[in-house]
């Protein structure tokens, strides 16, 4: 157990600098980089304007700068903000909280509005049931994110509910489908021949059969809430790290950019490996 | 739901002429202005009234719905493309070729996309025009979305690979180039086609996210995304009815994908 562990944490750490240097390398390749928005300040003196132009040049060299980030990031500093002039570290442990809270409601409520929908859809065996779900999660996978903050900005409505409504159609479709599929299974029908009532086929043997496989889908419901969340804290103006995700990319700010990498990286890697190691530890349970 | 598809087929189908004729149905110019009539409502003159900037919000519309359905499927069509060749080679040679492969696959999914996609598209350069904006925003949408498909088409391809025939037609001397060409790629050709039409609703949505930040097609091109970012003051100042006719648009459109797309996807 301690072994699997172990080569989790040691996956997640691997694939954070992978893919910290992949954001950053992305970042430094792009047409734009070496442009800074200040240069354009024309009440900014020459001097002024070529320290600007040195600060830019200074990260040039993507592996020397990703190197030293890293040698500096070891001891506790994330670095510099340049546009925001305030060091990376505090700037997120300003805004995590935020993106985290919402974050937290957004899965849980997609989780209970897409369990829901579905249980009752398949309990009931009802056509009208069924229409609502399908309706609603049809109606919202089509939806982007910033057409719901829009809407949810006009409606005055919370917005960390709004991503929650992109994230449950998916887990209805898929558990409804792991319910219909579960119900057929011939254990489940011998229980329902035998008359064990409703609630005690899906306590006792329906949902035992589908948790692996929906604990599969925890990791990407978090994934998903992510990216939603972005476009809703910069349209809804919540100070999240989305909207400190957007500020950093308007401003080409590289250190800021590389932290925010690295930090959502985390969440997402961490939730789909904290989902796989649940799912196998249920599964040797059961074996 | 095949009636649901006959619908969201002929949907889609009024809504690409309409897209493709907007020169022809448009009554004005998407930036031409009508400076006596700002913010006008909908009127005979202007269908669905004019923007702030005095510009008909109809011919807007058309042409913002052409650039969005012309484009997104070929964004679509690179990233299936690359997803077909990288996920190809991965399943086809195996071993640790398809290891290193799906290990930068699992990269690229690791980073939620649109941050990605943000980042990358808000350092291009200041000075782009609305035509260059049109080409990166897409192209990027297309090098950038080739990751989750590639993971299918791989093991698609490993699959086949695996496959009795395929075992039949290298015991029968074919190999490399002609051995794709012949026995993988058409039998690849559904898992292709639904990943092309998954990918399409994808590129719409995203587009419109980065429209809706401002990160789209430059001013004074329209988009369905910078249209819905259009609407951003509206919703907080005064919102009209008719201001909203895009967001409707957009969400019909990309339901009618989803729907077509069940299809091709129960296919594959």
């Amino acid at each position: 157990m301690w072994k699997k562990v172990f080569l989790a944490l040691f996956r997640i750490a691997a694939i954070m600098l992978l893919a910290g240097f992949l954001g950053g390398t992305l970042i430094r390749v792009a047409p734009g980089f070496a442009f800074d928005e200040r240069q354009l300040n024309s009440s900014l003196s020459a001097q002024s304007i070529q320290a600007i132009r040195q600060a830019r040049l200074a990260d040039a060299d993507i592996l020397h700068y990703y190197v030293r980030y890293l040698g500096a990031f070891t001891h506790g500093d994330m670095g510099m903000s340049q546009t925001l002039n305030q060091p990376v570290r505090d700037l997120l442990r300003d805004r995590l909280p935020a993106t985290l809270r919402n974050l937290a409601w957004a899965v849980g409520l997609a989780w209970v509005l897409g369990l829901a929908l579905a249980a009752a859809s398949q309990l009931t065996g009802s056509r009208v049931m069924t229409f609502i779900g399908e309706g609603l999660s049809g109606t919202f996978i089509s939806t982007p994110a910033a057409v719901l903050a829009l809407v949810f900005l006009l409606l005055r409505f919370p917005p960390q509910f709004a991503p929650a409504l992109l994230v449950f159609p998916k887990i209805y479709r898929y558990c409804h489908n792991l319910l219909r599929q579960s119900y057929a299974l011939p254990h489940v029908l011998t229980a329902r021949a035998r008359g064990a009532s409703g609630l005690r086929v899906l306590i006792w043997h329906v949902l035992p059969t589908m948790l692996p496989q929906v604990l599969a889908l925890f990791g990407v419901s978090v994934s998903l809430a992510l990216t939603a969340l972005l476009p809703i804290e910069v349209i809804c103006d919540v100070a999240g790290i989305g909207q400190l995700a957007w500020q950093a990319a308007e401003g080409r700010d590289l250190t800021l950019l590389v932290g925010l990498t690295l930090v959502v990286t985390l969440l997402s890697v961490s939730a789909n490996t904290f989902s796989d190691l649940a799912r196998e530890t249920l599964l040797r349970g059961k074996a | 739901m095949k009636l649901a598809r006959i619908i969201a087929g002929t949907i889609l189908l009024l809504a690409a002429a309409g897209a493709l004729g907007a020169r022809y149905l448009a009554p004005a110019g998407y930036e031409q202005q009508f400076r006596e009539s700002l913010d006008a409502p909908p009127s005979a003159q202007h269908l669905l009234g004019t923007d702030d900037l005095g510009r008909d919000r109809l011919a807007r519309l058309l042409f913002g719905t052409r650039i969005s359905l012309l484009l997104a499927p070929l964004a679509a069509a690179i990233a299936t493309a690359l997803a077909a060749f990288i996920g190809g080679i991965a399943g086809y040679f195996g071993g640790w070729v398809e290891r290193c492969t799906l290990l930068i696959v699992d990269l690229f999914l690791a980073i939620p996309w649109l941050f990605l996609l943000i980042t990358v598209r808000a350092v291009l350069p200041l000075n782009l025009s609305p035509e260059s904006s049109v080409a990166i925003t897409f192209l990027l949408l297309g090098f950038l979305g080739w990751a989750a498909s590639a993971r299918v088409v791989c093991a698609g391809t490993r699959d086949l690979m695996q496959s009795e025939f395929a075992w039949l037609a290298r015991a029968a001397g074919f190999s490399g180039f002609k051995f794709l060409r012949v026995h993988l790629l058409p039998n690849l050709r559904g898992t292709l086609l639904a990943q092309f039409w998954i990918s399409v609703p994808v590129f719409i949505i995203a587009e419109a996210n980065l429209g809706a930040m401002g990160l789209g097609v430059s001013e004074p091109l329209p988009s369905l995304g910078s249209l819905v970012g259009e609407l951003q003051n509206a919703v907080v100042l005064h919102p009209h009815p008719w201001q909203f006719v895009p967001l409707i648009v957009l969400v019909v459109v990309i339901s009618c994908f989803q729907t077509l797309m069940n299809k091709f996807e129960v296919r594959a």
